[in-house]
């Protein structure tokens, strides 16, 4: 049997599923500052009467990272940056940075020494100031970690108790405002995670629940929670993640979907294109900083069920109808103040909660300022209410077509989708995903368990994996870019590296992805990678060919385990 | 014309001789044409002082049956903050696998600037490339044997990029925009029988045809900044008043393409309009920095252009592998905020390890008014590179010519159309270094009352064993409705000459191009 949960703002939700079926769920209000009592109480509730030992898998998703950040339970962290030549590292907003020469170049060739002098000040300096985690991050460590791994080793020598999260290792992409970023949160919020992390393995052990447990990513994929304190800040915004991959399970396969989920206060928005979620083309935002964390393409506005609906006069004196960005509270038909979408659906019949005669008295408000029938209104607040949603859909699809292209073929590729379906998962305001469905010429689909979708998808979600290999023939050396290691060419079985072809750099990649899956314990799922990128530049010095450069990118993509029996119930 | 013309061959040594022979020859062919003088009045001056409502005064004039044609209105830019950038490396494009102009060309840039975290700044709007149409290729060139054999797709993708580009700038969605793509074009002539100079379209001219098309823009500038003489620009608006064409390169003695000497200043009727600056080699950032505060910028004041472009090259850097200059990356981004071109497109710069990440991210940086002062090449030390000081008396020299020929512009222009009478022939030779081909050409400008005039050319290129020849009509879109109809007729004329493989009719005014295979006798109409 597996349980997901998924820990959201308002309420955390669970779901049992047995033989590939949801066989019970349970909602329970999460507690806002004790996330983990919140789980264990939905632990508790969707598993009571089963036995521990038929439990076979257990997924999370949370927001304690989010949480921790947005309420500055984070720890201070030292930034030892080693900026080089480029941007004035001045223009950076990141705090308590400690700026060190040194250099390295895009082919990883050093180009400033270190001055470890300096280094060494910087270290008494920041043990003086009380620091006692700090982030080494050099622009282009990726490509030559040697400056971060030299500061380390002055660190551990000069202050080992200080706890050290080096650049190279929290990602390998390029950007290095990005890479300083995503290590300084992993630093902050790394001891307060971990703390978190031995507390459910405390609670789990408790109850006797010995199946594997998995967090979810931002990328939709699980990872074993005892390998995620290494990467806290993947585990952002788990919860669109869990709702896409909750809409991908109660969802025909292979079709194009906007996945809307629409609550209280905002709706947010993810693509399925031909039965893959969408990611986004960059890593997530985190607060004020751009990171590195893979994520889907989700959008979040401020419109829901209970947003206020005004009347507004504009400047050529015609009167129209304004929803949101604030929440008035419950909707007027559930005991609010004013009046709401919600009460406009529960005038036309569209959803059956609250006092109907409420609703409408909150309607017939709004219609008395515009002079016009409560049912005329009731539409029109629905109607500019799905518009607004229709308009970020199509804006979403827009940019997907409109992102940035570097070569031939990814300019004349003809991204032209359009949704198929419009699937409600969340359960909140139902009555809108027909009307957005039907100004999006798609087929509205709100799945059986749509309120427990985001559940469902932690449930039912598989490991995700990537692996970034980079192969420099000229310099011999290979390296990748999530583990952070140069290696040279003579450890593999490659004869000449020169005549190295694109088919053997992929051979090497799909090697040490599988050494990779089998790290994660995620050895069975190796065989889903796929090449998501592969590309060779020759090298050429003077007029002769000194060399190849080989980029290979593989990824498990997200998707379903295949214990889930995907069922097309609409 | 021949102002300040001996004082500069005085100047510049050796050569000169070569360069007073191709003088005299061209002149000759000149002097062949029977003088039918005519009362002719100047309107340079006058085109010039209407120009600021130009736009409206050329859609009224436009034919009413083609609503199509009236240009957009350019939007308010005063707003907008953002730089447009476009990066269209071509990774799966190279002229051969070690050429310069190969895949792995932009590879270090794309490292340096993402790594550097350009593309999230807030200031740079990052969009997606485009093929440009047929037509805005036919716009500017007579492709041989059609468009689909010169601009292939990553031609069509690198120019649809400026156009993309530009839509964005005339929308007032940017203040300014890099487009930072390959393949280059400022070689690439109005006649495009192959590659010439890793050129095959002129990105820099299909973007001016279409802001005017679309937009009705009509005086700008360009500004060609690459170490090569933009010879191919340079051709393509050698006899437009409208276009101001600028560009400093290493001295054509010295460097491919051979050309862009002080004398080059345009045809009859756009005299001062072109502006060469052959700097000696081993110039470094004081002597381009001076060149632009004492030439360029003024020049560009007097002009009042709508719009600034920079065709803009890295090949004056000192590690370039094909030329001599000294320019350095702080140089390139000072060059960027002085000249503050509304958009800069990347033309040669071949140093891809040693300059090209350290000048591109300096030039992003400059547009989009961030602090620079960072951006330096490893090797780099300030006062590296220091002018030599007969270097810095040529530099005075050239300055002081062309700010007096600019000056006389209007007189000069008035003093050589006197000269003509209804046409101004010129025969020229142009070598295709990449092709390895011979062109020989003959242009004839008609030397209109009323307007610039339009232009044909009669072009036979010769490979190693066949010969092509072409004949091309060409009506700039602000002509006279007497040289449209007139042009035409000449293209209707040539359809049966045979000796023409192709024909080709080139009419901006009505936005309507031909090419007619006399052989098959087929027209296609782009």
């Amino acid at each position: 049997m597996l349980i997901g949960i998924d820990v959201g703002g308002t309420t955390t939700d669970a779901v049992l599923i047995r033989n590939g079926e949801v066989y019970s769920t349970t909602k329970v209000s999460t507690e806002r500052g004790n996330l983990l009592k919140s789980l264990l109480n939905a632990l508790d509730e969707v598993s009571r009467g089963v036995p521990p030992g038929q439990l076979e898998r257990v997924v999370f998703s949370t927001t304690i990272i989010t949480n921790l950040i947005a309420e500055g339970k984070t720890d201070r962290v030292a930034l030892l940056l080693i900026p080089g030549p480029g941007v004035n590292p001045e223009s950076y907003v990141f705090p308590d940075s400690f700026y060190l020469k040194g250099a390295m170049d895009f082919r990883g060739r050093e180009i400033q020494l270190l001055d470890e002098a300096e280094v060494r000040e910087t270290v008494s300096r920041i043990r003086e100031q009380g620091f006692s985690r700090a982030a080494v991050v050099s622009k282009f460590g990726q490509r030559n970690p040697s400056h971060e791994l030299r500061i380390e080793e002055i660190l551990r020598e000069m202050y080992p108790d200080c706890k050290v999260e080096l650049g190279h290792k929290v990602s390998g992409k390029l950007n290095f405002p990005r890479r300083i970023a995503t290590s300084m949160l992993a630093s902050a919020t790394g001891e307060r995670y971990q703390e978190f992390v031995a507390e459910i393995k405390k609670a789990l052990e408790e109850r006797d629940i010995r199946a594997p447990v998995y967090i979810l990513k931002a990328d939709g994929g699980t990872l074993p929670i005892e390998k995620s304190v290494a990467f806290p800040v993947e585990t952002i915004f788990s919860g669109p993640a869990a709702s896409t991959i909750g809409a991908l399970a109660l969802t025909p396969e292979g079709q194009t979907s906007v996945v809307v989920d629409i609550g209280g206060t905002t709706t947010d928005l993810a693509l399925i294109l031909s039965g893959k979620p969408l990611m986004a083309s960059k890593g997530a935002k985190l607060g004020n900083f751009l990171t590195h964390v893979r994520a889907f393409a989700v959008r979040s506005m401020a419109v829901g069920g209970d947003s206020i609906v005004r009347v507004r006069e504009t400047g050529d004196g015609v009167r129209i109808v304004t929803i949101g960005p604030e929440r008035a509270g419950p909707a007027y038909c559930m005991g609010g103040e004013e009046p709401t979408p919600t009460d406009a659906l529960r005038v036309l019949g569209l959803v059956e909660v609250g006092d109907l005669e409420r609703a409408k008295e909150a309607v017939a408000s709004v219609a008395s300022s515009l002079g016009r029938s409560e049912t005329e209104v009731a539409s029109l607040i629905v109607d500019t209410t799905a518009g607004i949603i229709e308009k970020a859909v199509r804006e979403m699809f827009l940019e997907w077509e409109q992102e940035p292209a570097y070569r031939i073929w990814e300019v004349l590729q003809k991204k032209k989708e359009r949704p198929e379906n419009v699937v409600g998962i969340g359960g909140g305001a139902r009555g809108l995903i027909s009307v957005v469905a039907k100004k999006l010429n798609a087929k509205p689909i709100i799945p059986e368990y749509s309120e427990v979708g985001n559940a469902i998808g932690a449930a039912v979600a598989r490991p995700t994996l990537t692996l970034n290999l980079r192969i420099d023939t000229q310099q011999k050396v290979y390296s990748v870019a999530e583990e952070g290691e140069i290696v040279n060419l003579n450890s593999t079985d490659i004869g000449n590296f020169n005549k190295m072809r694109s088919k053997e750099a992929e051979a090497l990649a799909a090697k040490l992805l599988r050494e990779r899956a089998k790290r994660f314990g995620i050895s069975e799922y190796a065989d889903e990678a796929e090449i998501a990128n592969s590309e060779v530049f020759n090298v050429v010095d003077g007029w002769l060919t000194a060399g190849r450069l080989f980029d290979v990118s593989m990824q498990i993509p997200a998707g379903l385990i295949p214990e889930w029996k995907r069922r097309e119930k609409a | 014309m021949k102002l300040g013309f001996g004082k500069i061959r005085d100047a510049l040594k050796g050569g000169a001789e070569k360069n007073t022979g191709e003088e005299k020859k061209e002149r000759k062919e000149e002097e062949l044409e029977p003088d039918r003088v005519e009362e002719v009045t100047m309107k340079t001056k006058t085109s010039e002082q209407k120009s600021e409502d130009a736009s409206k005064t050329e859609s009224k004039n436009e034919p009413e049956n083609e609503p199509e044609n009236e240009p957009m209105i350019p939007a308010d830019r005063t707003g907008a903050r953002k730089t447009g950038l476009i990066f269209f490396p071509a990774f799966d494009w190279a002229i051969s696998p070690t050429h310069p102009e190969r895949e792995e060309r932009l590879l270090y840039t794309r490292d340096q600037i993402f790594e550097e975290g350009l593309m999230d700044l807030p200031q740079i709007a990052e969009y997606k490339p485009r093929l440009a149409d047929f037509r805005d290729i036919a716009r500017v060139h007579f492709c041989i044997p059609d468009i689909e054999a010169q601009a292939t797709i990553p031609h069509r993708i690198s120019a649809g990029s400026c156009l993309v580009l530009a839509d964005a700038l005339m929308r007032g969605e940017v203040k300014n925009a890099f487009a930072l793509v390959r393949p280059p074009g400022h070689h690439a002539m109005t006649v495009a029988h192959g590659n010439r100079g890793f050129c095959n379209i002129n990105n820099e001219a299909i973007l001016v045809e279409y802001l005017r098309k679309k937009y009705g823009i009509r005086r700008i500038a360009i500004v060609d900044t690459d170490v090569h003489h933009g010879d191919g620009t340079q051709e393509i608006f050698y006899n437009d008043p409208d276009v101001l064409f600028i560009s400093f390169h290493q001295d054509g003695r010295t460097l491919f393409p051979g050309s862009g000497f002080v004398n080059e200043l345009g045809g009859p009727k756009a005299l001062g309009r072109t502006i060469n600056i052959p700097l000696p080699p081993g110039t470094p950032d004081e002597g381009i920095l001076y060149v632009l505060d004492t030439l360029v910028l003024p020049i560009l004041k007097d002009f009042k252009p709508e719009l600034v472009l920079n065709s803009a090259g890295q090949d004056n850097h000192y590690t370039d592998p094909l030329a001599n200059m000294r320019f350095s990356a702080q140089g390139y981004a000072k060059l960027n905020e002085k000249l503050a071109p509304d958009m800069a497109v990347l033309e040669g710069g071949y140093a891809i390890q040693s300059a090209l990440p350290y000048v591109n991210t300096g030039i992003i940086l400059a547009m989009a008014g961030l602090d620079y002062s960072c951006v330096k090449e490893p090797d780099f030390r300030p006062g590296m590179f220091v002018q030599a000081a007969r270097d810095r008396h040529v530099l005075e020299e050239i300055v002081a010519t062309q700010l007096e020929n600019w000056k006389n512009r209007d007189r000069l222009v008035e003093a050589e159309v006197a000269k003509h009478g209804d046409f101004y022939r010129r025969k020229k030779q142009i070598f295709y270094d990449t092709d390895m081909i011979q062109e020989f050409q003959e242009e004839t400008v008609r030397m209109c009352p009323d307007c610039q005039g339009y232009v044909t050319i009669d072009s036979n290129a010769h490979r190693s064993i066949n010969d092509t020849r072409i004949f091309g009509v060409s009506v700039p879109i602000y002509a006279c409705a007497s040289c449209q109809a007139e042009a035409r007729e000449e293209y209707r004329k040539r359809l049966n000459y045979p000796e023409y493989e192709y024909v080709y009719l080139q009419d901006k005014k009505a936005d309507e191009y031909r090419a007619y295979n006399t052989r098959k006798k087929q027209e296609t109409v782009y």
